[in-house]
């Protein structure tokens, strides 16, 4: 049994890197410019379905797919910055509209370009299994958990030491301070945004290799990273690490002790308690006091 | 230096400025002091471009400002102290700093600004790898004018440096302003502490309700005739 438990700590602890990196997105986004997008989910989407069609069209690993996904899922992004700052009037509020529309729009396209057919990977290379240690994964889930953990180190890095990162955290502390030191709100906003996209890129060409896939499921990614950014306590950077690892972790605990079909349900579950014990999020207390 | 020219500035449909006029020569102190509500600070975010002008214009050395925005007024030489509590408080101390040359102008010469702000602030060179929100009110003033201080201005706007500061913080305080004045800076004082502020400026504006109730090179101000205007509704 405990054998068990700790092979689901594991798996856990790999799915919820791409979680980490999807749920990053979105609090960069909010970060900045004060937006939830809800089509962020669909952006990951999209790159998934960019592996799908990398892997049945031109019969080439799905990796090859990242470079496409980067392209296409970071002009999406950008397309949703530039719709969004169309916005005049109550644009935290509006801004959930108009993005719910984008991710039912992208969606649609999805359904309408590659059918509502579960997709998966193909790739015996990448479904392999992996030992290490007593564990066992996907050849793709571990790798994938090495690609995002580069990525989270990367982007820790860029946040904390690169000028740009620093204005990115800048303008999500203070907006007018910031425009003080002589940082332009709107540039770091479409950087963003731009990362947002890149995490996004690599999170869907993940899933699609360790997981199905389908159009709806753009949905239930955008309400696990809003879960994930609530959980950290919104605007906390490490605690969306964190918390990216937990949901994971949750969730494949819920699939070993219960059942597959309560996976859903314990990401929702957490969100609740975690409201309703620290509102503030788990590492978002520092952030409110003062 | 600057020249303040029948502003009117407010915040939507409520003004604020009323046909303010303002003119701040180079190389002196220049202090605006007035009670709370008068519109000083609205006055320095009019200048900053944070507030839109409805009405007059703001000139830098004869060039209009008015319509130009925030984030280029670093490169034209003229950076913000706003109140101690504009510190971006989850990011260290010395990466507030580094924020304060992020102008691609004032990035070579950071370092050697960053010392030098740590020579003028002991005490933040002592902390500077905590957050700034763990800073005492005193301390994050400090940060807030070493933070302005990083691009090397030639205009400094500060904002009610001494603002809930204890005695001798504040004394503190002014003696750094006199020495900032004495480098040669231009400065634009917003100040509550009209003893302090008179003590350290060239010419006092005062202000009341939008309006400039009075101007008066430092030396000819009594303090007297300046509270009973100060203080009379």
């Amino acid at each position: 049994m405990s054998e068990l438990i700790l092979q689901a700590l594991y798996s856990g602890v790999l799915q919820g890197g791409s979680y980490a990196l999807i749920a990053l997105g979105l609090a960069l986004v909010f970060g900045t410019m004060k937006v939830i997008n809800l089509a962020h989910g669909e952006l990951v989407l999209l790159a998934a379905y960019m592996a799908y069609m990398v892997e049945s069209k031109l019969g080439l690993s799905p990796l090859f797919a990242i470079p496409l996904a980067l392209v296409l899922v970071c002009t999406c992004a950008v397309l949703v910055y530039f719709l969004v700052s169309l916005i005049r009037k109550d644009r935290e509020l509006n801004s959930l509209i108009l993005t719910y529309g984008i991710g039912i729009i992208l969606t649609n396209a999805v359904l309408l370009i590659w059918s509502a057919d579960v997709r998966s990977t193909s790739s015996a290379w990448f479904q392999d299994a992996v030992v290490v240690g007593p564990f066992y994964s996907m050849r793709s889930e571990l790798l994938f958990f090495v690609v995002a953990s580069v990525l989270m180190a990367g982007l820790w890095w860029w946040l904390s030491r690169s000028w740009y990162g620093r204005a990115v955290r800048a303008v999500s502390s203070n907006r007018d301070a910031a425009k003080l030191m002589g940082i332009n709100p709107r540039t770091t906003e479409i950087v963003s945004f731009v990362v947002a996209g890149i995490l996004a890129s690599f999170a869907g060409v993940a899933i699609f290799s360790y997981g199905v896939i389908q159009p709806a499921f753009g949905h239930a990614l955008t309400v696990k990273a809003f879960i994930i950014t609530v959980l950290a306590g919104i605007g906390s950077i490490p605690g969306v690490m964190v918390g990216g690892l937990l949901l994971g972790i949750a969730e494949a605990l819920t699939v070993t002790l219960a059942s597959s079909a309560l996976q859903e349900l314990v990401g929702m579950a957490l969100f609740l308690l975690v409201l309703f014990l620290m509102p503030n999020g788990l590492f978002g207390a520092k952030a409110r006091r003062g | 230096m600057l020249e303040i020219a029948n502003v009117r500035a407010g915040y939507g449909a409520i003004n604020i400025l009323w046909d303010l006029s303002i003119s701040v020569p180079t190389g002196q102190l220049t202090t605006i002091i007035g009670p709370n509500g008068a519109g000083k600070t609205t006055l320095l975010r009019a200048i900053m471009g944070l507030v839109p002008l409805s009405q007059g214009s703001i000139r830098l050395n004869g060039q209009p400002l008015d319509g130009s925005s925030t984030w280029h007024m670093l490169e034209r030489g003229v950076a913000m102290i706003p109140e101690g509590r504009m510190i971006f408080k989850d990011m260290t101390i010395e990466e507030n700093l580094m924020l304060g040359a992020f102008p691609k102008a004032h990035r070579a010469a950071s370092q050697a600004n960053c010392d030098k702000a740590y020579a003028m602030f002991p005490r933040l060179h002592e902390r500077r790898t905590q957050l700034a929100g763990t800073l005492s009110g005193g301390e994050a003033q400090m940060l807030a004018m070493a933070r302005g201080l990083m691009s090397d201005p030639k205009l400094l706007i500060i904002d009610e440096p001494s603002l809930g500061l204890a005695p001798v913080v504040v004394n503190e305080l002014f003696e750094i302003l006199a020495r900032l004045k004495e480098e040669g800076r231009t400065i634009v004082l917003v100040e509550q502490n009209t003893h302090k502020a008179v003590g350290v400026a060239d010419q006092v504006y005062l202000m009341q309700s939008g309006k400039v109730v009075l101007s008066q090179p430092a030396a000819e101000v009594s303090l007297e005739a300046l509270h009973e205007l100060y203080f009379a509704r």
